[in-house]
């Protein structure tokens, strides 16, 4: 031993210390009075880490109210109604009047602080710099690979204070990407509750309930206004391919915008719609939900499933006032080279709903059908479908279908057509100012 | 273009030698360089200091081994002035009980070398071998610009002329290469040597600088990388005057071609304009234009914070910002009045480098203390005393004795102020073991640990290396992934410091490929 490591008086000291407690706490196995420690029986406390917690929307017990068939649906961990009543009935209020739905399960983060705009300049792939207070835009955001992430809604909410709405989480990208920048990143998800109104009575309805100059708002713009005397942050947006809002307001004041809602519209058609309804809708209007028809960068455990933004987007190009921003370099270097696989909108032949998943150009495989459903307002089959890019324009497409008869299924191979646009989109969506009559 | 006092062709932030050594070879491309240093003086760790008046010490690095004939050649450093004191300088393995090891450079050497130790100088002459043909390999990697991760073209050229050379040096030497990639020279020296003393010694030069510890894996290619940059150098030598010489010389020569260096000018931001690199923003807020901007400091620090964080994608800051572990090497500069005797070592040696690391696991139980933040009673350390080969730095008889401790921790338990004392105490006490009486001879002394390594003379973390030498952060991947041709992705900034390729050391060579890097692209850019 060094004289360096004798131990120091108050060290030795603690040790018998030390020394003297340890009769006290054990257990003598000779002694059969010893008593075993309680605490090793004791009730573990806590979850373990992989337990998922069934979560509901602060708009639950409304929605369990109007629920007709008990069939409920998970979405991001929440539960929500798959379908009310029936899917044919909400379409057609969607379609005829107006529908509500709840989208509390989105995944709402609030980004702010000084440096909030270089922050998303640089997240985004799209030009975020020109986005003005009380206005949203559809951004994309993508990994160094130049690969997509996600997908999402932007907000400006003020200055320095914006609002992105996206499908799936992405708080540790968030928060690995505020790296060096004066800005917050927050998760209100669970604060904030979410209301679809679609449809062409949307705007009405919100006029009836006392929302004056309603059709003054312009599309991809949103304003505060008051139902049922509670205040309510309304955007034109939505993914239905036709006028409608969303409704963003306090998670505590939902149910009250819901009731205040149903009650007034009940007699102009508005109806309660599920999940199902808010899916075949978003696939009539072609939209391309996150983890469904693409898989994020980080979740492609095959790189073959990872698409740069034009294979989702094909309008998608770099702006000319972009500068850095992530997976800027890799898209630039990958400019001019066709990605291998497109997202496209089907059309599939045949008069009754059927079930597919793999295309075929002439016989051989060409691709997978990620989100497929009985399009009424075209009266087919549709579906959005990643496909080979050889694929995309070529004649020849099929899809083999399944048809239940009784207890057999029958296979069918039937034509597919890939859709220049969507199988639903209305002027309606657009027009300013908006119609408050269908 | 106008070439007003603010306004220059390129502005090199920190004037350590590889600053310097990138603005004189871009005022040799007739280029205008402003170059500025934060600190009163040039040099970075490459610097000669008083201990006290009278006495001169290599402040921090004390011995170069891979500055390259090419780059003293093109910029005419000889012409200038530069001098050597030393060259072809040996190393020894102290042994505590008086039996040193010379570690052989030539066959006589050899000889006595293996009537030393007989059982290992078989073993010692394959390690030194097969060191030889693996660094021969890599060695033309480390001369140049690694190649671009994202062209196929140019990466399977790399590999081709890799297989190449491995096939011309025998079949089996690129095969070895890969089995010694991730083995620790630990293990590599307990299976082939006997030794205590050669292993010691070995496992000391492939750790220094670093972290690991020798079972680390890794460590046994770190030893195949340092002898790959040796041949880069023209062997082991020691500059008349101590490093600071060298500075002098590259600061005339940038001067001689029309550049300027500024001291006490810390740059505070580089200044960005329609996107690309303009110019920086000093401390003081003047504000000083060039087209081309190139760091020598840390690369994280240059584009985490000089730059700021807009200026590259998440993925690459998370790379950068993911800190390697901060330096662990200290530095102890002694003023003696007169020469101190090593028990046992032969005159003629006492200008070699010594090392003191007398067992494997010393230099294993140096690194475990220091990576949990104690202060090991047994120091390993390498000693060198300039004043043998270049009296000029000491009064006459007098000696200074340059001292680099091996795993010294960046944060020490207790505090450095409390441990200071200690540290020096258990360095000196470590050193007296082997040259009793050396504490009588001390009339000064100066002790920089990793922090004031850091203070003193602007290195981030204390460390080495700007940026410690892992396996994965070599080549292409050094300092991070993206970043390895001296590049950034703000048009018009590049890193030229011990952060880039090839490494830390005075080599000179991160200074000078990055100057050529961003002559060819603003060539080509025309
Ligand atoms: C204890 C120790 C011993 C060593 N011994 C040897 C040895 O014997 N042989 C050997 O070859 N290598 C040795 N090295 C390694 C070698 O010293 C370094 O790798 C090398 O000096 C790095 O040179 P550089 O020019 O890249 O950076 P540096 O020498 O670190 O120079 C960077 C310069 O930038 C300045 N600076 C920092 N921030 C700013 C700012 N914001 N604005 C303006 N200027 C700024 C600093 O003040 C500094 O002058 C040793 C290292 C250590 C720590």
């Amino acid at each position: 031993m060094t004289p360096d490591s004798f131990p120091r008086p108050e060290e030795q000291q603690s040790e018998t210390l030390h020394e003297e407690a340890v009769p006290v706490n054990s257990v003598d196995p000779a002694d059969e009075r010893a008593e075993v420690d309680p605490s090793l029986f004791e009730e573990e406390s806590g979850e373990p880490p992989f337990a998922r917690a069934v979560r509901t929307t602060p708009l639950h017990l409304e929605t369990a109210a109007e629920s007709r068939t008990n069939l409920w649906t998970a979405w991001n961990g929440y539960t929500v109604p798959q379908i009310f009543t029936d899917l044919g009935d909400e379409y057609r209020a969607l379609r005829g009047a107006a529908a509500l739905m709840d989208l509390s399960p989105l995944v709402k983060y609030r980004i702010s602080g000084r440096d909030a705009l270089a922050y998303l300049e640089r997240l985004c792939a799209v030009p975020v710099g020109s986005l003005e207070v009380d206005r949203l835009r559809h951004v994309i955001f993508c990994e160094g690979s130049g690969m997509v992430l996600g997908d999402g809604l932007l907000f400006r909410l003020a200055a320095d204070d914006y609002r992105l709405v996206t499908e799936e989480t992405h708080l540790a990208w968030l928060i690995d990407s505020a790296e060096g920048f004066r800005v917050r990143v927050e998760d209100v998800s669970a604060t904030l509750a979410v209301l679809a109104l679609q449809g062409p009575l949307s705007a009405f309805l919100l006029a009836e309930l006392g929302c004056d100059d309603i059709e003054t708002l312009d599309p991809f713009a949103a304003r505060w206004i008051s139902i049922g005397g509670m205040p309510v942050y309304a955007s034109r947006s939505g993914a239905t391919g036709d006028l409608g809002y969303e409704l963003w307001c306090d998670a505590e004041d939902a149910p009250h915008v819901w009731r205040t809602l149903l009650g007034k519209g009940a007699t102009f058609g508005l109806r309660p719609a599920g999940f199902a309804l808010r899916e075949l809708a978003r696939l009539e209007a072609g939209h391309p939900r996150a983890g469904v028809d693409y898989l994020s960068a980080f979740a492609a455990i095959d790189p073959a499933d990872a698409l740069p933004p034009a294979a989702i987007w094909p309008g998608f190009t770099i702006a000319p006032s972009k500068g850095l921003f992530n997976g800027g370099s890799a898209l630039r270097a990958m400019h001019g080279t066709e990605p291998a696989r497109r997202l496209v909108r089907l059309a599939v032949g045949g008069l009754e709903p059927a079930r597919f998943a793999s295309v075929s150009l002439n016989g051989e495989p060409a691709g997978l059908a990620t989100t497929t459903g009985f399009s009424p307002a075209l009266g087919a089959n549709i579906a959005l479908a990643v496909l080979a890019n050889g694929a995309v324009g070529a004649a020849g497409l099929s899809v083999l279908a399944e048809r239940r008869e009784g207890l057999s299924v029958v296979e069918t191979r039937l034509p597919a057509q890939v859709l220049l646009g969507p199988a639903f989109s209305h002027r309606r969506r657009l027009a300013v100012p908006a119609g408050l009559r269908p | 273009m106008s070439r007003s006092g603010n306004t220059f062709d390129a502005i090199v932030i920190g004037a350590g030698h590889n600053g310097l050594v990138a603005a004189a070879r871009l005022t040799r491309a007739g280029r205008r360089v402003l170059v500025l240093e934060a600190r009163d003086a040039a040099g970075g760790a490459s610097a000669t200091s008083e201990i006290v008046p009278g006495y001169a010490a290599p402040a921090i690095a004390h011995l170069v081994d891979a500055f390259p004939k090419r780059i003293e050649r093109a910029l005419k450093l000889a012409r200038h002035g530069l001098r050597y004191a030393a060259r072809d300088i040996p190393s020894v393995a102290l042994d505590p009980d008086g039996g040193h090891v010379l570690l052989p450079r030539n066959r006589r050497e050899f000889s006595r070398f293996a009537k030393r130790l007989p059982r290992d100088a078989e073993a010692y002459r394959d390690y030194a071998d097969e060191l030889h043909t693996q660094a021969a390999l890599i060695a033309p990697l480390l001369g140049d610009m690694p190649p671009d991760l994202r062209e196929p073209e140019a990466l399977r050229k790399f590999f081709r002329r890799l297989i190449w050379r491995g096939e011309i040096s025998g079949g089996s030497a690129l095969q070895n290469l890969m089995r010694r990639l991730p083995e620790s020279i630990g293990d590599r020296l307990d299976a082939d040597f006997e030794s205590p003393l050669l292993k010691g010694a070995i496992a000391f030069d492939a750790t220094l600088g670093g972290a690991e510890g020798p079972y680390a894996p890794g460590t046994s290619f770190r030893a195949v990388w340092r002898e790959a940059l040796r041949t880069q150098g023209q062997g082991l030598r020691q500059i008349a005057g101590g490093p600071g010489a060298l500075i002098q010389v590259l600061i005339e020569i940038v001067s001689a071609g029309g550049g300027e260096l500024r001291l006490n000018a810390a740059v505070a931001r580089v200044f960005i304009e329609n996107g690309v690199a303009a110019g920086i923003e000093l401390l003081d807020g003047t504000l000083l234009r060039a087209p081309l901007v190139l760091s020598a400091i840390n690369p994280r620090v240059t584009l985490l914070e000089l730059a700021g964080a807009q200026c590259v994608e998440t993925h690459q800051a998370l790379e950068l910002s993911r800190a390697p572990r901060p330096g662990t090497t200290a530095k102890l500069n002694l003023a003696l009045e007169r020469a101190p005797l090593f028990t046992g070592l032969a005159a003629e040696l006492h200008g070699a480098r010594l090392l003191i690391a007398p067992s494997l696991q010393e230099v294993d139980e140096a690194a475990a203390a220091c990576n949990e933040g104690r202060l090991t009673s047994a120091p390993v350390l390498e000693l060198h005393m300039p004043s043998v080969a270049d009296p000029a730095l000491a009064p006459e008889g007098h000696h200074i004795l340059s001292v680099i401790v091996h795993s010294a921790p960046h944060e020490v338990e207790g505090g450095w102020p409390m441990q200071r004392e200690g540290f020096v105490q258990k360095v000196v006490r470590r050193i007296a073991s082997f040259a009793p009486g050396i504490e009588e001879a001390m009339i000064a002394g100066e002790i920089l640990t990793p922090p004031d390594i850091e203070l003193k003379y602007g290195l981030a973390g204390g460390d080495w290396h700007q940026g410690d030498l892992r396996l994965d952060r070599l080549l292409a991947f050094r300092p991070a992934p993206g970043f390895g041709r001296y590049e950034t992705p703000l048009a018009g900034l590049y890193l030229c410091g011990a952060g880039s390729h090839p490494g830390g050391g005075v080599t000179g060579l991160p200074g000078w490929i990055a100057a050529g890097a961003a002559i060819d692209k603003m060539e080509a850019g025309r």
